[in-house]
């Protein structure tokens, strides 16, 4: 197996994903830098968008709830990595973005020189999710570094 | 931070409007017009020579101010911020109201009525203004996304609509809102409390969190995406289970909104029929209004009726949630929280129903019409109240009508019709009230129909500022819902699935069809 020294993951806290951060965290070298990568897709700009009964009190409620409630998934999720990276002398670093995901994953690329990209496979069809596929045949034309998709965990 | 964009955008569209009302008062859009009107009266004309002026001032005017001024962080820059959008919608609602629909008829007709139905297929389909200004809207936000300049003034849709549903209190009667409120709360009661209560039962048998049951419950039961949001939190929802309701809710409710109008056609529903159908079946209460300006496009009987059967909705709404959340905190011991019963009721209250209220209490007055107007209409069938000797009705016509008064039942129709045919005219407002009733009820001929709608018109008279409310009704539902439609994205949409997917089919098509049933069986075709 690889080492890598500057790993990004991409994850966002479904199983695949989980297994992909498994996957990064046992790749990495002793003291490697792991770089986090949620992105909140912008689907959820949409989900109040029908809604014209309530007034502005509900739908504020609604939002912050919203925020809220993603925020303390995501919370959850890094937490799990971090211990997971933490136990292996990793350093771990996140970045919660708000945007599309392969826009955000390609942009966070270009900022940074990681080593290798590594990330979930896609949910088989039945498993419930959030429905944001990030199409993984352009991403890797557009990545200048290797992409590793990390297989679905079997049951 | 400073909302309102340095865009050229707003000034082109006030360019744009002033460039429709420019072709259309100098004469030079005559042929197309021409061609549009089908060999008919084009209905918009006084429209196209009025609306695009006005508005393509404005927008001009504060466009180049947008443009070239300078702009300040403040309550004044974001409502500047608005503008924009707001007017993007207007001249997506002008273009489809005034072109893209008398079009899409034109096509139409051109190919034909549908086999058996008699129909043309935009009449089959309910393809007028509104239901192509939300389609436009939804290709709009979902293929070239809505622009940055335009955000802000997109949500302004929502106080479209709301205007809408309060300018629409001038236009019932005491009697009609008794008639139509007690109709609504008993069809709503028991099609609300079955459908909350067939989700928690179908949640429990099929193991779903209690959280995604209540969520579910509320979107699904009371009006779609807003009892969603509304009910959320109370109950806790996990994200991906508010993606799956809203997501399934917005499959529905557009569904619902193209088929209810095809079938409301072909079971040749009334006014009132469709509207308590719609304002029941459709989960969604942004697409109730949708599917009813679809069934009647030039009239607002329809959406007269749907809009009370919303308003009785999300009436409702507060006590659904409040039952929801005492639900949930009996259910999970992890909420220790009590439910505060006065803040859930004083948060979820929608205000706007207050104002719709209020104009209805305002139009009991008179101050709109007089009090002896019904529903601002009034009777009049001498030269002096506005008749005009011209509509008297022919000798052919009278006979057309005696060939077909055997088709006709209820003694008081009959009576009406046969004055009718006596004296070329009606003579009476309880005449015209059974005529119009035999207009619904579809029993006659369309041409016979035609006949009565039209002695019927020419004897009724709207007073002038119920006119000025109607168009300007029509006008902010139209504003209204393309600026939904531009809201209606298909990221949320694609979540619906799972759990909520099932039940969500489940219990939205026992709910419209037992609606239906319902509507057809005990409902009469006037209120």
């Amino acid at each position: 197996m690889t080492s890598v020294e500057n790993v990004l993951l991409a994850s966002h806290g479904t199983e695949g994903s989980i297994a992909a951060a498994h996957m990064a965290v046992r790749m990495c070298n002793k003291g490697a830098k792991l770089h986090h990568l949620v992105v909140v897709p912008t689907l959820w700009k949409g989900m109040t968008g029908d809604d014209w009964l309530n007034n502005g009190s509900t739908r504020n409620t609604f939002r912050r709830y919203l925020e809220g409630q993603l925020g303390r998934e995501i919370d959850e999720h890094c937490k799990e990595i971090s211990e997971d990276a933490e136990q292996h002398s990793l350093h771990y670093t996140r970045e919660i973005v708000v945007g599309e995901p392969e826009a955000c994953l390609l942009s966070s690329c270009n900022n940074s020189n990681y080593d290798m990209v590594i990330m979930g496979s896609p949910r088989p069809k039945g498993k419930s999710g959030i429905r944001s596929r990030m199409p993984t045949e352009p991403l890797a034309r557009s990545l200048s570094i290797p992409l590793l998709i990390v297989p679905y965990p079997n049951e | 931070m400073v909302y309102t964009q340095k865009s050229s955008a707003l000034f082109i569209i006030g360019v744009i409007m002033l460039a429709i009302w420019y072709l259309a008062d100098s004469g030079l859009m005559s042929p197309y017009i021409e061609h549009l009107a089908y060999g008919k009266k084009y209905k918009y004309l006084s429209e196209l020579t009025t609306i695009p002026l006005y508005f393509g001032i404005v927008a001009a005017v504060i466009g180049l101010w947008q443009m070239l001024g300078k702009h300040q962080p403040g309550s004044w820059d974001y409502y500047s911020s608005t503008i924009a959008g707001g007017m993007f919608i207007l001249l997506i609602a002008m273009l489809v109201r005034w072109f893209v629909a008398p079009e899409v008829a034109v096509v139409s007709m051109n190919m034909g009525k549908i086999g058996d139905t008699g129909k043309y297929l935009h009449k089959l389909l309910g393809l007028n203004y509104i239901v192509l200004g939300i389609v436009i809207g939804i290709i709009i936000v979902n293929v070239f996304k809505v622009p940055l300049w335009a955000e802000n003034g997109v949500r302004l849709s929502r106080l479209g609509l709301k205007s809408g549903v309060i300018l629409l209190g001038t236009l019932y009667s005491a009697a009609e809102l008794v008639n139509l409120g007690g109709l609504s709360i008993i069809m709503i009661g028991f099609f609300v409390l079955g459908s909350v209560g067939m989700v928690l039962w179908m949640g429990a048998r099929r193991k779903i969190p209690n959280s995604m049951a209540g969520v579910l419950s509320a979107g699904l039961g009371v009006c779609g995406v807003s009892a969603t949001v509304a009910a959320a939190p109370v109950v806790q929802a996990k994200s991906v289970e508010i993606a799956y309701t809203i997501g399934t809710i917005l499959l529905w409710g557009v569904g619902c909104m193209f088929i209810f109008p095809i079938i409301g056609n072909l079971l040749d529903m009334s006014y009132v029929q469709f509207g308590a159908w719609a304002g029941t079946g459709i989960l969604n209460s942004a697409q109730v209004a949708g599917a009813a300006l679809a069934y009647q496009p030039d009239g607002i009987e329809t959406l007269k009726v749907a809009e009370i059967f919303n308003i009785t909705r999300v009436l409702v709404l507060p006590i659904i949630v409040l039952w929801l959340a005492v639900w949930y905190v009996e259910r999970e011991e992890s909420v220790t929280e009590k439910v505060n019963v006065g803040r859930v009721i004083f948060e979820k209250f929608p205000v706007f129903v207050l104002g719709f209220i209020l104009l209805f209490a305002l139009s009991t007055t008179g101050i709109f019409a007089p009090p002896q107007h019904y529903k601002g209409k009034y009777f009049g069938n001498t030269a002096d109240k506005g008749y005009k000797e011209s509509n008297l009705l022919k000798a052919e016509t009278k006979a057309l009508l005696l060939a077909e008064a055997p088709k006709v039942q209820r003694d008081d129709r009959k009576a009406a019709l046969q004055r009718l045919i006596d004296n070329g005219k009606i003579m009476s407002v309880s005449d015209d009230d059974a005529i119009r009733g035999l207009i619904n009820a579809k029993v006659m001929s369309k041409k016979v129909n035609k006949v009565l709608k039209k002695a019927h018109k020419s004897v009724r008279h709207t007073a002038k500022k119920v006119k000025a409310f109607r168009q300007w009704i029509t006008w902010l539902f139209a504003f209204g819902l393309v600026g939904l439609g531009m809201q209606i994205t298909l990221g949320s949409m694609k979540q619906a699935g799972g759990q909520p997917a099932i039940i969500g089919g489940v219990v939205g098509f026992t709910k419209a069809s037992l609606s239906l049933l319902v509507v057809m069986l005990l409902i009469s075709e006037t209120i």
